[in-house]
């Protein structure tokens, strides 16, 4: 009986995620239809013009979507690995960590755009009989902003995950080891669940960053949102109008995620409180 | 009370600081001796950054004969492609020799001066690509942002139209395969295929453009002054000599 309750909410909930995301940019789309009426621009592009921009925006989230959850799982596991006995999962953590928050994001993007797909082709050699694509065919500007997002994220995470799980108390270890518990399961019912509440925040603003860095981009030609008002100024020389229409998508974009993040962190808390 | 009048100031100084011509005038320029002068550097072999990092190529050397003409000092100022001619707009440079093709859509931005070369676009691809008109349509285009290219390249009916910030991008693209066509000027392609020893196949001619150098909307003494500059280099050898230096061949409209 449970098992077919849990399903039903879940069947709902993706329904009404799914409507409410056609919803949204729909309203998306006819705001800036309406902008830039507002603003004199030439009635019969306009539609065209506010279609981009709403194309960009549906881009420039679900990047940002797929990126963070990557970034989130990369981050748990090499901030866990971080702070491991074994040097073999320490040290590729640090040096991870180090490589990714020292060099710029744009650098990453330009590094996972042009040069992977050279540094891939001894090992596309071997692929290529096998069927799979060129590497440019997978290694496209959205799967290429996707991998240095995520690796980029996931390094800043993995920092959040280390000083959270560090701010536990040793004490808790101590009391868990001498109960007999392995490190491992130490881990998974003391220490994440305390840590948690501690790391949601800080990940949290990781995210809405991420939102915004997705804007580099533009660089490697992905028409996200940037992107797509850049086409719009080269024609239409206006970039007052377009700058502060895009500015104000991604302010739209951000706010409504922070709503997002904001409620996230008030059930980790509340299931925290009531675990502890 | 204060705080209105200081107020009412600061508002007045926006005010006029919003309506104040942001561009030179011709006298002005003359003045100070120094002519500001915009162009791209990634546009071989009309405006480059060569290997000291010095700006090089046909347009410089037409700009540069120009300020000479008109007896002012050249000052280059590189400046990204897509927002160039609005940063002449406001007034960061006294006029833009960069190629730029005359369309009536950038007419109504800037003001052009007459046309100092004429040429067209053509079909770059590698050999056994989409080299005609009809062979483009479904296939991936890549062309710089902001440019006739561009435009050009919409008509086609290209499964996808990649946008680049510059045309060397767009060049790497095409040799890593992600497009199957890159649309640029014959020149260009001619000499991206030259310096790099690339294996690529240009397509004939596929239109004509009238390029002109550009001024800030309303600065009409300094276009007159450009123009009268351009028609004595054209009449005394100056515009021939640099057009074969760096074509062979004489490139004004005809």
């Amino acid at each position: 009986m449970r098992l077919w309750r849990l399903l039903f909410y879940s069947v709902l909930s993706i329904i009404a995620l799914v409507a409410g995301y056609y919803l949204f940019f729909y309203g998306i789309e006819f705001l800036l239809d309406e902008y830039l009426l507002f603003t004199h621009f030439t009635a019969e592009k306009v539609p065209h013009f506010a279609h981009s921009l709403r194309m960009g925006a549906e881009i420039t989230i679900k990047l940002t979507v797929i990126s963070s959850v990557t970034g989130l799982i990369l981050g748990l596991v090499s901030g866990i690995a971080r702070l491991s006995k074994n040097p073999f999962a320490r040290l590729p953590a640090q040096f991870y960590i180090w490589v990714i928050r020292g060099t710029p994001l744009l650098v990453q993007i330009l590094f996972a755009y042009n040069a992977l797909p050279f540094m891939l082709e001894p090992v596309w050699k071997y692929l290529r009989p096998l069927g799979v694509p060129p590497v440019q065919d997978i290694l496209t500007p959205y799967w290429a902003a996707f991998i240095a997002l995520s690796v980029n994220v996931g390094a800043y995470n993995a920092e959040v995950v280390r000083a959270g799980i560090q701010a536990i108390a040793k004490g808790q270890w101590e009391a868990a080891m001498s109960l007999g518990m392995k490190p491992f399961q130490v881990m998974r019912h003391i220490i994440v669940p305390q840590a948690i509440k501690i790391v949601v925040p800080p990940l949290v603003n990781n995210v809405i960053a991420l939102l915004k860095d997705s804007s580099l981009a533009s660089v490697i030609t992905l028409l996200e949102l940037v992107h797509q008002g850049q086409r719009i100024i080269s024609i239409t020389f206006r970039p007052i109008e377009i700058y502060v229409a895009v500015a104000a998508v991604y302010l739209i974009l951000t706010t409504v995620l922070t709503i997002f993040t904001d409620w996230l962190e008030r059930t980790m808390n509340r299931r925290g409180a009531a675990s502890a | 009370m204060k705080k209105l009048i200081w107020f009412g100031v600061l508002v007045l100084a926006l005010a006029s600081l919003a309506s104040a011509q942001q561009f030179r005038t011709f006298p002005q320029i003359k003045k100070s001796g120094k002519i500001l002068i915009g162009t791209e550097g990634a546009f071989p072999p009309f405006n480059f950054f060569d290997d000291q990092n010095h700006l090089k190529g046909f347009d410089i050397d037409i700009g540069n004969a120009i300020a000479k003409q008109l007896n002012l000092q050249p000052e280059w100022k590189a400046h990204a492609w897509d927002t160039m001619l609005i940063a002449l707009n406001q007034g960061r440079f006294d006029f833009v020799i960069a190629s730029h093709t005359i369309t009536a859509e950038r007419a109504k931005a800037v003001d052009f001066s007459k046309p100092y070369y004429c040429t067209g676009n053509v079909i770059v691809t590698k050999p056994g690509g989409p080299l005609t008109p009809e062979a483009l349509k479904g296939k991936v285009i890549g062309a710089q942002l902001g440019t006739t290219f561009e435009e050009f390249a919409k008509q086609f009916g290209p499964k996808q139209l990649k946008t680049y910030q510059t045309n060397p991008d767009a060049v790497q693209d095409l040799m890593m395969g992600r497009i199957d066509a890159w649309i640029t000027d014959q020149f260009t392609a001619i000499e991206a295929i030259k310096t790099r020893n690339l294996n690529l196949k240009v397509s004939g001619l596929l239109n004509k453009e009238e390029i002109g150098m550009a001024v800030a909307k309303g600065n009409s003494l300094l276009l007159a002054a450009i123009n009268k500059a351009l028609d004595d280099i054209q009449a005394n050898g100056v515009y021939a000599k640099i057009s074969d230096k760096w074509f062979g061949q004489d490139i004004r409209c005809k």
